[in-house]
């Protein structure tokens, strides 16, 4: 037991477990959204669960008053040669006393993900914080059995919105020689994001959910409105070019490009795309549909709202008419 | 898409040209072209008609040759049946190549073929024999796309590729064009009003809101005073009341 412990002093002396250089192990990374959803979702919730229970009870837990409680989980993707692709992540529990991850949950969670996605290995591990911490070293020794080279994904959950990157870093772990002794220290490295369609679709739902001040339905449409001014935006600034190079050709500035030509044509032929009769008659019958739901809705607001008006005259108006017990009709 | 077949085009359309350059007599040029026509992936011709070499065909019994070329560039079926006396007979490859350039053609006027414009054009005379060729020659080889319309009976063009331009043809897309920018400006404008009436309603809106908050909580207050008031007054005789009706 005094070995570790000595090795564990050792990486917990006050050398940094950081570097700041950049890694120079050559691993591209790959990271997909899905994972960046799930961290920060895991967080949130470990957070809002926090908050819940911390209300209740006495507010004397010094702990979750300033930081949020940190949450652990493993990353899972796949590794060819060089290239580290992160697709998915799933939560683990981390042992406050022993500052240990809980393997037999870990084994039976890789086993159930790997009947699902057979060719997903545990890449790595993910953490909450601002920085890196000095217990997060043996945590990732820990992994090192798993994979030999394990890779750290730091998420910081403080907002700042001054800042335009994703508040994520991706460490590895790579043997330095400092002061003598090789140490294990964690060095950044880069990666890109990389989306599938899937991804693509619920992360553009999601950016679209809320809009940026918090809208009642008048600007709702507006952002909807908005949006679709720019999209006309680009598509007009582009078929101004087009036109301008035609024009160009025409009066001899630019040499004739026949094949450009023609595509050209074919594009200018596609353009009355919303004259024909079935167009119309789709068109007239999902607009007749809107409004008459509209005209329903509207119908049913005006009959709940003379209900209640109704309701109110007869309380109000009641009295000459009850029994003679002057206020006492509340029974 | 559009980029595809053109693409496809561009190496055929330098090698041809290439070639083209290379010769120098007559007999070859003309066979040069009738290879050229008979290619099942070449659509456009222009390029091997500018060609200089080209038109030194225009004066040598290999007239008909470059005749062909320019049939092939910006003509139809009809214009060759009509003009079959002085044209040279053509290959079946090269029929139905011009039977593909002539749906390109009529794809240029309207987006809705009806089946028997196309019959009398493509001189074909069942509907079967018509499918057929526009689903394997012009579907398949990309030239165009679309819906056939079997109860209707026409085809609906989605796309159908360029072909080689005249050059008032040119002048008619710019003015599409320009067309074109003009609905797609006085769009963005109306947009952006409705985007000002959007947000002016949401403000009258709100306004509207607060005032009849403020006029309720005025209507709140008032009766309150008025209840206070009451209750002063009429505190002894309430009570009596009351305990009148439990008894009962």
């Amino acid at each position: 037991m005094s070995a570790p412990s000595d090795a564990a002093a050792a990486v917990d002396t006050p050398a940094p477990t950081t570097a700041a250089a950049a890694s120079s192990g050559g691993f591209t990374f790959k990271l997909h959204p899905l994972v960046i959803v799930n961290v920060s979702d895991h967080h949130t919730r470990v957070k809002a669960q926090a908050a819940c229970s911390g209300d209740s009870s006495s507010s004397s837990s010094g702990a979750g008053a300033g930081q949020p409680p940190r949450v652990f989980g493993c990353v899972i993707g796949v590794q060819r040669g060089r290239t580290v692709e992160i697709f998915n992540s799933f939560e683990l529990v981390l042992d406050p006393v022993s500052g240990t991850l809980d393997r037999a949950f870990l084994e039976k969670k890789q086993e159930l993900y790997k009947k699902v996605f057979p060719d997903f290995y545990v890449l790595g591990w993910y953490s909450t914080g601002s920085d890196v911490h000095d217990t997060d070293m043996q945590i990732h020794k820990a992994l090192m059995d798993v994979n030999e080279s394990p890779v750290y994904l730091l998420l910081n959950p403080t907002i700042n919105l001054s800042q335009k990157d994703l508040p994520l870093t991706i460490y590895e772990s790579e043997l330095h020689v400092i002061d003598g002794s090789p140490q294990l220290i964690f060095v950044r490295s880069n990666y890109t994001i990389e989306t599938v369609e899937a991804e693509r679709i619920s992360v553009d739902h999601v950016a679209h959910l809320k809009p940026s001040d918090g809208g009642s339905a008048a600007t709702q449409l507006a952002a909807h409105l908005t949006g679709i001014h720019s999209a006309i935006k680009m598509l007009n600034s582009r078929v101004r070019v087009i036109h301008q190079y035609l024009v160009a050709m025409q009066k001899g500035d630019i040499p004739v490009d026949n094949s450009l030509l023609r595509q050209v044509s074919s594009l200018v032929r596609r353009l009355p795309a919303m004259e024909s009769q079935k167009f119309q008659d789709d068109f007239l019958m999902e607009y007749n549909d809107t409004l008459l739901m509209t005209y329903l809705a509207m119908f049913t607001n005006c009959s709940s709202t003379m209900n209640e008006l109704v309701e109110k005259i007869n309380t109000s108006y009641e009295r000459p008419t009850a029994r003679r017990g002057g206020r006492g009709a509340f029974m | 898409m559009a980029m595809d077949a053109e693409r496809r085009q561009a190496e055929l359309i330098a090698q041809f040209s290439a070639q083209a350059a290379a010769l120098s007599s007559a007999p070859q040029l003309a066979a040069l072209v009738l290879e050229a026509t008979s290619h099942p992936a070449l659509f456009a011709f222009s390029e091997l008609l500018t060609l200089p070499a080209l038109s030194k065909l225009a004066g040598t019994q290999y007239a008909s040759s470059l005749d062909l070329l320019r049939l092939f560039a910006y003509g139809t079926l009809k214009d060759y049946k009509s003009n079959s006396g002085s044209l040279p007979a053509l290959l079946p490859d090269q029929v139905r190549k011009l039977k593909q350039l002539s749906v390109l053609t009529l794809a240029e006027s309207t987006k809705i073929l009806p089946y028997d414009q196309l019959m009398q054009e493509l001189d074909v005379s069942n509907v079967r024999e018509l499918e057929d060729f526009l689903i394997n020659e012009c579907m398949y080889s990309g030239i165009v796309r679309g819906k056939l319309d079997q109860m209707r009976r026409c085809f609906e063009v989605q796309f159908a590729a360029g072909r080689d331009l005249t050059p008032d043809q040119l002048t008619n897309m710019i003015e599409t064009l320009s067309d074109w920018l003009g609905t797609s400006d006085s769009l963005l404008h109306q947009i952006q009003e409705k985007i000002k009436w959007a947000d002016t309603m949401s403000e009258v809106n709100k306004k509207h809101q607060k005032e009849f908050e403020d006029r309720v909580e005025e209507a709140k207050k008032s009766i309150k005073k008025l209840n206070n008031l009451s209750r002063q007054t009429s505190t002894y005789g309430g009570m009596t009341t009351f305990s009148l009706n439990l008894e009962e």
